[in-house]
């Protein structure tokens, strides 16, 4: 069992690991712990060996010391021998320095002193608290082997250890106790001195030691259940990963995840121990098992990661990479630099590589004397900072069928390398660093929703980060009002009629009450487009909404309805002069999102105050889909013609009252709002005359069974963070989809039904014509045949219109009962953008409209 | 309530009155009869004045109100200035009559107004005599969240000296890189009037103000009241340059933050509230360069430092948290500081590499006075950002980057060459006014 440095550094949490070794003794197991030093003091002994005079040492040692004293007296131990001894030890070398071992000798039998007092207090406590522990030194059991490409540093300060079985160690042990404690991170060479084992070596100790012992497990303790499918911090959706076989893990511990370092898995695989990671927190979760085994599953990709900070080295030559000896040549320099290469791509012209963000790389002129050194032979270009993202799992090439939506994904980035090594673990693709952080997520979803991440099968993905850490209840999934409560009704207005759209008003009552619980926003308004059915205009009128509106049309549509009291908005696109003349008739709030209306029509706008949509483009932080940012977009004013704009408002006499973005749509991320919100008033900041700010809608809808919902609370938390800092402005949002998406429902009947190759058709009297979200966006709709809710879906579909275009799918892949002519199926999340997007195509009649309460 | 006024038709700028309680300084000022405008600025644990500093104090606060209303003159640009206590001594009304031209030379090219001739403080008043205070050895060093002010910091920090901190406002950038320096902070807080916001929406003239020269005023009250005989800031040779000339008159968008103003205030401190307060700047004698250079050697800053002009108020933690990477201050410091640090460091601090972006050729193009005057921004001189363009282009590791790649082809062609080292940037000039006590920390950064 080892325990990191926070598990060490308090009396609570030495009380925690004294429960979980008892609990281990209870079940008949013989325990040997092992320990880090002291959060905090690895890195005060480095510093120490760093300090050139000898008073400072003394102190910083006498400060190191203080810290162990604070922990006896919380535990009321008196100073054991054996801590006592290593306390004067440290002393003696702070204060004699580097003199007679030698730099590195001395370095590393200093910061040998974190674990060796660390254990010593631990052996003290354990045994004080009736768990009889024999304290043994680690540098007696662990002997460091010399390899050939060590030098004096890696020898001293990273070494390895023979990590062979050594029946001699455990029959020692056998006569010695049933509880040890003993250090992580040091071993002993053959000269005798004392070395250390490098980044992550108390992990790599405890796997030595299960190597040399044969263990039952070895059990690394720390503060998260295990590996997940995705770095948490990144992916709050990533689910716990319960069983990897040693080289799924050595894959993604080397590809991003910190949780254990990549090394301490080598010496398990040849025992064919098995690694076992715990919460030690919440020892009641499962955690995750790494063993030699590979039981029968379903090919599966096992998490997706990102390491960032990677350098490429392009190098173009022509012609010269057919040479023998040439790349020798290159990588060459490589090494003379010290610069160790990652992964390796080829052309005919080009070999790019890979460089890990090290010391070396970052704080020395290695990149500049390497160019030097190979601009010599070739074009050399240095391309920076990258991030190295890696889809892992056994049996890649493979699953790459399923891959294509995620490879479309990477299509709308500038990829500069992808790579794949033959082991057949790993699909790497190398993109600019900033992109990063919002596509993980991204892709995370794409992976699960493409099936080439099987979270369906329970033996391999546990909980979700989420579920297990994350703050407040996760929202769960309401049973849809038209499964139950409304279904009989549902049945009978389709007896009546199909195709026909259903809309139930409490929906949208509940969804409109909860965007009403965020005190940030000021006004709400909803942007009509969505859905512009008279009695949802009323019912959101009730609820105190304002409307957005695109056209005149939808101005006139409104204002039928609506109070003359209620604010409207007019955020149209590329619109017609007279659709701004109808409007500033109107009460309507009037948005621009470009130069022309103002340089054209300026006089239009005069003595009038309007809102500026802008573009907030790529560059100035958020990435959600990045085809919608930037220059791609259609929408809104880029940054760079503001002043123009400003000058030309200035001229007309124009006042810019308000600033408005929109992000796109679908997004669950709350933290993106707050960013558009802080883009837009750090640039309201320079407009003297802006009172409010639009941030927009888009809010997303999550339409895969078992997807978290936007979380509101959250998305309140960020918004209200963000007004703190900017008081003075008024918040505003148009929502759309969020409001109307699940109050609405399409009712259709099956026509007929095709079987073609391993395919079955299943046709419904309405497709396309009325519902072409499936068709233009590859939008995900929950369908289900109403008629038989209760039987076991034992049918694979695809769900097809009757239009007249090889695009007239509903759904794909459907997992449905067997169905009959004249069943009642039904397409749910259609009460956005559904009958407003519905056409006359192939002159079908249109779905009607029904309302229920 | 007072009638609504049109800022742009007012007639008359009146300093009404200022005063100081318990940490708290009222400025008070007024267009025409219309509304007050009453501007705080909060000293956090204020100790009582000393009686030996109370005439000093006193000055210190009036030469701040006349100063911060700048922010309210430029609502209206009236043609007539009133100030209430009566009429400056010709120091005085010499001092504001250049920095209202001078700072507001932006603002007024901007909004295509001309200044000249309609600022004339009243003057005719007695200048005081002042003689030496005793004040404490130690020195308030503003931080900016930028390099400049990191460097000042560690440059006094070697010699020793002992100094605090010092910021105006709210910025979660700023307070944590004071906290990075280990330095004893003061955080004053400024709360603009919020009739100004009003008069805004109401059609205000709007623009640049010299908010150094504010900041510099509200130091000079803080100095007295606290106690400190320097305010060491941080503005470096460039700051002197013109950013461009228009119908006659220089536009310098840091006037106050140039050499001038320095010495003017300097001087100004010296005969107005003690002699012994010096105000002065210790990057005067350097180029941008020489600072990058001596900042390319404060990695503990490299995570928390930003000179992007987008103003950060919530922090996070990736670079684009700190750089929008699209300005000028951006650019420029990208830039001066590549030749410094090894590539792959300088690119984790941005998070992105500009000089291989082509969308941004323009913002460099800028900084290089190519086809374009220099932003108005705090950026260094053209040939300095040419010199750095030109160092680059040298280094294989630069060499095929979008923007480098551009210079070397198209624009390199155009220049002499021998125009373009970067050593002699690196040289200190003569120009500083770096009090006796703080030249070993002067010496120090070159």
């Amino acid at each position: 069992m080892k325990f990191g440095g926070t598990s060490v550094a308090t009396l609570p949490r030495w009380q925690n690991i004294r429960e979980l070794v008892a609990s281990r003794r209870a079940e008949g197991a013989r325990v040997l712990v092992v320990v880090s030093a002291l959060t905090g003091v690895t890195d005060a002994l480095k510093q120490m060996c760093a300090q050139g005079e000898s008073g400072k040492r003394s102190e910083a040692a006498k400060a190191i010391a203080q810290r162990h004293y604070d922990l006896l007296d919380h535990m009321q131990l008196a100073m054991p021998d054996t801590l006592g001894d290593r306390l004067a030890d440290l002393a003696r070398l702070a204060d004699e320095g580097v003199a007679t071992l030698g730099e590195l000798a001395w370095q590393a039998q200093v910061q040998a002193h974190g674990e060796l007092m660390s254990s010593a207090l631990g052996a003290a406590f354990l045994s004080h608290s009736g768990l009889t522990t024999q304290w043994l030194d680690a540098r007696d059991c662990l002997a460091a082997i010399a390899l050939p490409n060590q030098n004096e540093r890696t020898r001293l300060l990273s070494s390895m250890v023979d990590s062979r079985p050594d029946p001699v160690l455990a029959a020692r042990l056998a006569t010695l106790g049933e509880v040890f404690i003993t250090q992580g991170f040091i071993a002993r060479e053959s000269q005798g001195r004392t070395v250390l084992l490098g980044r992550g070596g108390s992990d790599t100790s405890a796997s030595y030691f299960g190597a040399l012992l044969k263990a039952q497990r070895v059990e690394i303790w720390t503060d998260v259940a295990g590996m997940f499918t995705a770095n948490p911090r990144q992916v709050s959706g990533a689910r716990l990963l319960q069983r990897l076989d040693y080289e799924e893990a050595q894959e993604i511990a080397s590809t991003g995840a910190k949780v254990l370092h990549p090394r301490c898995l080598s010496p398990l695989r040849e025992s064919r121990v098995p690694l076992l990671i715990k919460d030690t927190n919440r020892p009641e979760l499962d955690g995750t098992v790494i063993g030699p085994e590979v039981r029968a599953h379903a090919p599966s990709v096992k998490a997706i990661s990102a390491r960032k900070g990677i350098t490429l080295v392009s190098m173009e030559s022509v012609g010269m990479w057919q040479q023998v000896g040439f790349l020798a040549d290159v990588f060459t320099h490589f090494k003379q630099h010290g610069l160790s290469v990652d992964l390796i791509g080829s052309a005919e012209t080009n070999v790019t590589v890979s460089l890990d963000p090290t010391e070396n790389l970052l704080d020395s002129d290695a990149i500049a004397a390497l160019a030097s050194d190979l601009a010599k032979v070739c074009r050399v270009k240095v391309i920076a900072p990258c991030a190295a993202i890696t889809l892992v799992g056994r049996g890649m090439r493979s699953l790459l069928h399923t891959l294509s939506g995620v490879l479309a994904e990477f299509g709308q980035l500038r990829v500069h390398m992808i790579s794949q090594s033959s082991n057949n673990l790993n699909l790497t693709f190398v993109v600019d660093e900033e992109v990063v952080d919002t596509l993980l997520p991204h892709l995370h979803d794409l992976l699960i929703g493409a099936g080439a991440l099987r979270t369906d099968d329970s033996e391999l993905f546990g909980p979700s980060w989420q579920a297990l850490y994350g703050s407040g209840e996760v929202p769960g999934a309401a049973t849809a009002w038209w499964r139950e409560s409304q279904r009989q009704r549902l049945l009978e207005l389709a007896a009546e009629a199909t195709p026909r759209y259903v809309y139930h008003l409490p929906t949208v009552r509940q969804q409109a009450r909860e965007l009403n619980t965020l005190s940030a926003v000021d006004r709400l308004h909803y942007a009509v487009k969505a859905n512009t059915h008279p009695a949802i205009l009323r019912a959101l009128v009730a609820e105190g909404f304002a409307f957005e509106c695109v056209s005149p049309g939808e101005l006139k549509a409104v204002s039928a309805i609506v109070p003359e009291a209620t604010p409207l908005l007019f955020t149209p696109n590329f619109a017609p002069r007279e659709d701004y003349v109808f409007a500033l008739g109107t009460r309507a709030t009037v948005t621009l999102d470009s130069l022309y209306p103002i340089e054209h029509w300026g006089e239009l706008f005069r003595g009038r105050e309007i809102v500026l949509r802008v573009d907030l483009g790529r560059g100035l932080g958020h990435h959600e889909k990045v085809r919608t940012g930037g220059s791609g977009s259609k929408f809104g004013l880029p940054l760079d013609q503001l002043a123009i704009f400003l000058q030309q408002a200035e001229t007309h006499g124009v006042i810019v009252r308000g600033l408005h973005a929109h992000l796109g749509s679908g997004v669950l991320d709350a933290g993106h709002w707050g960013e558009v919100y802080a883009q837009l008033a750090s640039l309201a900041e320079r407009i003297g005359s802006v009172t409010f700010l639009n941030i927009g809608g888009g809010l997303g809808v999550p339409s895969h069974p078992g997807e978290a919902r936007l979380d509101i609370a959250e998305l309140d938390r960020v918004l209200r963070e963000v007004k703190a800092a900017y008081p003075q402005y008024q918040l505003w949002m148009e929502p759309g989809r969020y409001l109307v998406a699940d109050a609405g429902v399409l009712l259709a009947r099956v026509t007929q039904q095709k079987g073609k190759g391993a395919f079955r058709y299943l046709g419904i009297d309405t497709g396309m014509n009325s519902l072409i979200r499936p068709a233009l966006y590859d939008a995900w709709h929950e369908i289900v045949n109403l008629s038989r809710l209760a039987e076991p879906a034992t049918a694979l579909y695809q769900v097809v219109g009757p239009i007249c275009e090889s695009g007239d799918v509903l759904g794909t892949d459907r997992r449905l009962p067997e169905a009959q002519e004249g069943d009642v199926m039904l397409i749910a999340q259609a009460g956005a953008y559904g009958k407003v997007m519905s056409s006359h195509y192939n002159l079908r009649d249109e779905a009607d409209e029904i309302v229920i309460e | 309530m007072s009638k609504m006024i049109q800022p742009r038709l007012t007639q008359l700028f009146r300093f009404v009155r200022c005063s100081y309680a318990d940490g708290v300084a009222e400025l008070v000022y007024a267009f025409d009869d219309g509304e007050e405008l009453i501007e705080r600025i909060r000293f956090p644990h204020a100790p009582a004045i000393p009686a030996a500093r109370a005439a000093a104090f006193d000055a210190a606060l009036k030469l701040l109100h006349l100063i911060a209303g700048v922010s309210y003159y430029k609502a209206g640009v009236p043609p007539k200035i009133e100030v209430a206590s009566g009429p400056l001594d010709d120091a005085t009304a010499e001092l504001l009559d250049q920095l209202y031209l001078h700072g507001l030379a932006e603002f007024a090219y901007r909004n295509g107004l001309d200044l000249r001739g309609r600022i004339a403080f009243p003057r005719g008043g007695v200048a005081p005599t002042v003689g030496t205070l005793s004040l404490p050895k130690r020195t308030l060093v503003p931080i900016g969240g930028g390099k400049d002010s990191l460097v000042a910091v560690e440059a006094i920090k070697s010699i020793g000296g002992e100094a605090t901190a010092v910021w105006v406002g709210n910025s979660a950038l700023i307070a944590a890189c004071a906290e990075r320096t280990g330095l004893p902070t003061l955080n004053i807080q400024r709360e603009l009037a919020p009739g100004l916001f009003e008069l805004n929406r109401l059609g205000a003239w709007n623009g640049h103000i010299p908010v150094t020269a504010v900041n510099s005023a509200i130091l000079a009250v803080a100095a007295i009241l606290y106690g400190y005989d320097s305010i060491a800031f941080a503005n470096e040779r460039s700051a002197s340059a013109a950013t461009l000339e228009y119908e006659g008159q220089q536009v310098n968008h840091q006037w106050s933050k140039g050499y001038a103003f320095e010495q003017l205030l300097g001087n100004w401190l010296h005969t107005h509230v003690a002699s012994d307060l010096d105000y002065c700047s210790l990057l005067r004698p350097y180029s941008e360069l020489a600072i990058t250079r001596a900042f390319a050697k404060l990695t503990p800053y490299f995570d928390a430092f930003s000179s992007c002009n987008r103003n950060f108020k919530l922090l996070g933690p990736k670079p684009a948290d700190r750089w929008c990477g699209q300005c000028p201050k951006c650019h420029f410091v990208f830039l001066a500081l590549a030749p410094f640090l090894p590539k792959p460091r300088l690119l984790s601090i941005f998070g992105r590499n500009l000089l291989d972006d082509e969308n941004q050729a323009a913002g460099f193009d800028a900084l290089l006075e190519y086809q374009d005057h220099k932003p108005f921004e705090c950026v260094g001189e053209g040939a300095e950002a040419r010199a750095a363009m030109y160092a680059l282009s040298q280094r294989p590791e630069w060499q095929e980057d979008a923007l480098i790649e551009r210079f070397r082809s198209e624009i390199l062609p155009q220049l002499d060459a021998s125009q373009l080292a970067l050593e002699p940037w690196l040289e200190p000039s003569a120009e500083q006014r770096v009090s006796a006590r703080l030249q070993a920390a002067l010496a120090a950064i070159g």
